[in-house]
């Protein structure tokens, strides 16, 4: 417990990053923003090393750090910031996706490279903060905090029609926020009504959430709930997604699709569970069943899909189901699945992605109607892009596989149905993922493949094979060692 | 008698009334200059401000046999309108001469508008009322009518007369109904009247209705919100500002306080109380999603912040509500005031720094491609609008949590679900500028005005508010809690 003031550096740093891009050169901007991650990325498991390390179950639960600042007394907001064995996994995937987003090159380093910078550090601040707290409204405003970079890092680097995805994508997710935030607003009302001061902190208001009829609090779970499905997105919440995956640059995809939608998965397992377990109780069906309409019917649309970028998009709702059936199971090893497939589904959504962006700078616009042959061309690239591939159909060995495993095991007795329709993701995944792969990398070798340019294009470079090969020991490594991520429950 | 004391705790509008003759004799001496009229305008305002910041009474006081209160809340209310003064004599010079309206009456008529609208938010007499809100509104519509070769200009100013002294006549009728009812046009009276009281109250209900619908029609609530749009976009940009701010804050105090004119916690008046909380709810129901949808379909960004003042409207009639059932919830309708007239303060000034040359205000379209242009000013309308859209770290996201905890806590659940239906949509609307700023580029022919250094600072100082006060909002809300609505 020695290092408990030193939590809020996980918000500090990226602050300061964001501040500091102001005054390094242009040109530098991406050397910086590799650097600042790696920055984080070394802080982040310096805190979360106790606990990510932890040998027992009791050792874990005793090792959550806690940190607690007042802010706003009126408002029962404070800087009340935890790190234990639930957060402490999306905040270390948090700076190592903002590492890999930083690492791709394209036009936001050359059209207002500092502005980029800066806003990717802010979005890992306010990702960091959203992760941390354990008090409503600072998870509140850190989630809402997060709409600003993304909005304007899709509205200046974005493509085509980027203007109404992205408002299509503020207008769902604020919807769905603001909805939160009226029942987070109920629940401080409850709790001053109850006891004369006002409180969001977790603990406080699930002691008042604990003493109401579930009745009651139907209506403020179903708040939490649209806030966190359209943020997931469970169907049938997903209809930003595609667009705003398909016209955002791709660092911006890759934040999105590995670390936005486990703001939801999390919000879910930290605060939807505890505060409203007996209200999701009575719906849990209808959760389930939302949960696995979501996996089959998002890899339908995948396998239907033109574009590399909208099957990627596609199959990440599909996966996210996944996810969710581990969270409605509602039993804290149900939860842990959910998070295991989470890093897992992170680490591989952001791997395809910055492959994608890779083979995109070798040849634009490819259309999965044809036939590419890139892997003769490539053949580290394509090896690493294999891995990959078979990480997200979840191949034993992976952690992908643990998840979908654990999650499909421990989501049976809730309802039997819901999980053998669930199960069949795997198949159809298998079937896009597949095709995915056969019309990029296989079929004759496309003279007009080479370049743009007329040099041929190397194929993997050195960094790009080093952040790879430790994605890909990453995942096999805990593909093998699920047990890190069980024994916080 | 008024006695030597009475005077002492009036210094600040004495200074203010000493400051406007005195503008007023230099603008008569020297015609064609306007610029000592505006620095003995600024001096008075400082003067002013520095008088009732420095000198904020702890208790209250009723002066003039019931005529005035002086208390806390009316020495923040004079300080607000002076630092609004000064912030927009200084933000918006440039404009005026731009605009070919820097005449040093511009300068007396503030200060007339600025003392009516202080004198209304301390007056305590019906009478007195009447009085302030006429000195606040004449100087109004002058004010409004600046521009006069802009057809446009005339058009508000003629509309906001006929439709302001309707108000005036309304406002009177309703007082003498109450005259008649009660035998009295003391508020305090009323109020003891209040607590015990028998027999027909017909009369009165009348004239309270007539009062109310007076100061909804001042503060454009739906559905007497139809002037609103016309008379901001036809006034000179800076007109537009100080109606919004300063003229808006003094209705919501008068409202606030003509609301709880009968003791409501009396269970003599329960019943009449749920009826006004069923006007409340409707009104506030109706300006919300009246100004937010009809927001989103604006051109033209003056008359997009008149409907976003509307919508604002309903804001504040959410807080008031909560007070209907608990009068110390007052606190958050003082911080939405007080939010909002920062935010919109520094949105005004801004926007009369950056309209493009001989226009008749800025249309949407304009801000097309601004981060290109001028990355600084985009970084300022962002964190306006966000603010005004009530994201987080910016003053306008707690304005709104304080409203909607305060009617939360009162009960009425479905109401702030649909406030906060109705912010989804508006905050779409204020997105759109920001959108059209960052993602799309410049028309190269848009030649810009740029503002004067002055203006920009006022900008920035504004703006640096709006994110401090966003982050750190603690002193306001501790300052703005301790003031009660004095009865």
């Amino acid at each position: 417990m020695e290092n408990i003031d030193t939590l809020s550096v996980l918000l500090t740093v990226p602050f300061a990053g964001a501040l500091l891009s102001w005054v390094i050169p242009k040109g530098l901007q991406r050397l910086y923003a590799i650097f600042g991650s790696w920055v984080v990325l070394a802080l982040t498991i310096y805190e979360t090393a106790s606990v990510l390390f932890a040998t027992t179950a009791s050792q874990a639960s005793s090792l959550a750090l806690e940190q607690k600042l007042p802010w706003v007394p009126e408002l029962g907001l404070s800087l009340h910031l935890r790190l234990d064995s639930v957060s402490c996994w999306f905040v270390a995937l948090n700076a190592v996706v903002a590492l890999l987003a930083f690492s791709l090159r394209g036009s936001w380093y050359r059209k207002n490279p500092r502005l980029f910078t800066s806003l990717g550090f802010f979005l890992v601040f306010a990702l960091n903060a959203a992760f941390l707290s354990a008090n409503l409204i600072l998870f509140y405003l850190a989630y809402e905090a997060v709409y600003v970079p993304m909005i304007l890092m899709v509205g200046i680097w974005g493509y085509r029609a980027k203007a109404t995805s992205v408002y299509r994508f503020f207008l769902m997710s604020f919807f769905g926020s603001v909805m939160m935030l009226v029942s987070i607003i109920y629940l401080v009302s409850l709790y001053h009504a109850q006891t004369g001061q006002y409180s969001s902190s977790l603990f406080d208001l699930i002691q008042v959430t604990s003493t109401q009829s579930p009745e009651s609090l139907r209506w403020c779970f179903w708040g939490f709930f649209l806030a966190f499905a359209v943020k997931v997105p469970l169907f049938p919440f997903h209809g930003w997604l595609k667009e705003v995956y398909v016209n955002a640059p791709m660092p911006v995809t890759i934040w999105m699709s590995a670390i936005l939608s486990k703001l939801g998965v999390f919000g879910f397992i930290r605060f939807v569970g505890p505060l409203f377990s007996e209200v999701a109780q009575r719906d849990q069906g209808l959760l389930l069943a939302l949960a696995a309409i979501s996996v089959i019917y998002a890899a339908l649309l995948a396998i239907r899909s033109k574009g590399p970028k909208t099957l990627l998009a596609y199959s990440s709702i599909s996966h996210l189901g996944f996810v969710m059936v581990g969270v409605f199971a509602l039993t804290p090893s149900g939860n842990s699945a959910a998070i295991l497939l989470s890093v897992g589904h992170g680490i591989v959504s952001s791997m395809l992605f910055y492959l994608l962006h890779l083979i995109e700078e070798r040849k634009e616009a490819l259309s999965l109607d044809t036939y590419h042959g890139f892997a003769k061309l490539y053949p580290t690239l394509f090896a690493a892009f294999f891995i990959g591939v078979l990480a997200s159909v979840s191949l034993p060995g992976t952690l992908n596989f643990a998840g979908e495993f654990l999650v499909l095991l421990h989501a049976y007795p809730a309802s039997a149905f819901c999980t053998i329709l669930a199960s069949f993701g795997v198949i159809l995944g298998a079937v896009y993922m597949l095709k995915f792969y056969q019309r990029i990398g296989f079929g004759k070798e496309n003279p007009d493949a080479v370049t743009t340019s007329g040099t041929a294009v190397k194929d993997l470079s050195g960094y790009d094979f080093l952040v790879l090969l430790a994605l890909v020991a990453a995942l096999v490594y805990f593909g093998f060692q699920p047990a890190i991520f069980l024994k916080g429950n | 008698m008024v006695s030597f004391d009475q005077l002492s705790v009036m210094m600040p509008w004495l200074v203010l009334s000493v400051g406007i003759l005195v503008t007023m004799m230099v603008s008569v001496i020297r015609v064609n200059t306007k610029r000592p009229a505006q620095i003995f305008a600024l001096l008075t305002l400082a003067a002013t401000f520095f008088c009732s910041i420095t000198n904020i009474p702890t208790s209250s006081e009723i002066i003039f046999h019931g005529a005035m209160e002086i208390s806390a809340l009316s020495y923040l209310s004079i300080a607000l309108l002076s630092g609004l003064g000064i912030f927009f004599i200084l933000g918006t010079s440039r404009y005026l001469t731009k605009e070919e309206i820097h005449l040093s009456d511009y300068y007396h008529l503030l200060l007339i508008l600025i003392l009516g609208a202080s004198v209304l938010m301390s007056a305590k007499d019906l009478i007195v009322m009447f009085i302030a809100l006429e000195v606040m509104s004449l100087p109004a519509y002058t004010l409004t009518g600046f521009r006069r070769n802009d057809p446009k200009s005339n058009e508000a100013a003629i509309k906001y007369y006929i439709l302001g002294g309707a108000l005036g006549a309304i406002f009177l009728m309703g007082a003498s109904f109450i005259f008649g009812a009660t035998g009295t046009t003391q508020l305090a009276s009323i109020y003891t009247w209040s607590q015990n009281v028998q027999g027909d109250l017909t009369l009165f209900y009348v004239g309270h209705a007539l009062v109310l619908i007076a100061f909804l029609f001042k503060v454009a609530a739906v559905p007497f919100h139809f002037w609103k749009p016309d008379v901001y976009e036809g006034a000179p940009t800076s007109v537009t500002g100080i109606m919004a701010t300063m003229i808006t804050a003094a209705a919501f105090v008068v409202l606030a306080r003509l609301i709880h004119l009968v003791d409501l916690g009396n269970t003599q008046w329960l019943a009449y109380a749920e009826n006004l909380k069923r006007l409340i709810r409707l009104v506030s129901a109706l300006s919300l999603i009246v100004g937010s949808t009809i927001l989103i379909t604006q051109t033209n960004l003056k008359r997009m912040l008149a409907y976003s003042s509307i919508s604002h409207t309903g804001y504040v009639l959410l807080g008031l509500l909560g007070t209907l059932s608990d009068p110390s919830r007052i606190y958050s309708v003082w911080i939405y005031i007080f939010g909002y007239s920062l935010m919109t303060s520094g949105l005004f000034v801004l926007m009369s720094q950056s309209e493009p040359k001989a226009d008749q205000g800025t249309e949407l379209i304009d801000l097309t491609g601004m981060l290109k242009r001028n990355p600084i000013n985009t970084l300022f309308w962002s964190i306006f609008f966000f603010s005004m859209a009530g994201m987080p770290f910016t003053i306008g996201f707690f304005t709104k949590y304080f409203v909607f905890m305060s009617s939360m806590s009162a009960g009425e659940a479905i109401y702030v679900v649909i406030a906060a239906l109705c912010a989804v949509v508006s905050a779409y609307a204020y997105l759109r500028p920001v959108g059209l700023m960052v993602m799309r580029d410049a028309d190269p022919s848009a030649a810009e005005w740029r503002g004067s250094p002055v203006g920009h600072s006022m900008v920035f100082i504004s703006a640096a508010f709006v994110i401090v006060w966003g982050v750190m909002p603690n002193a306001i809300i501790q300052f703005l809690k301790g003031i009660p609505l004095q009865h």
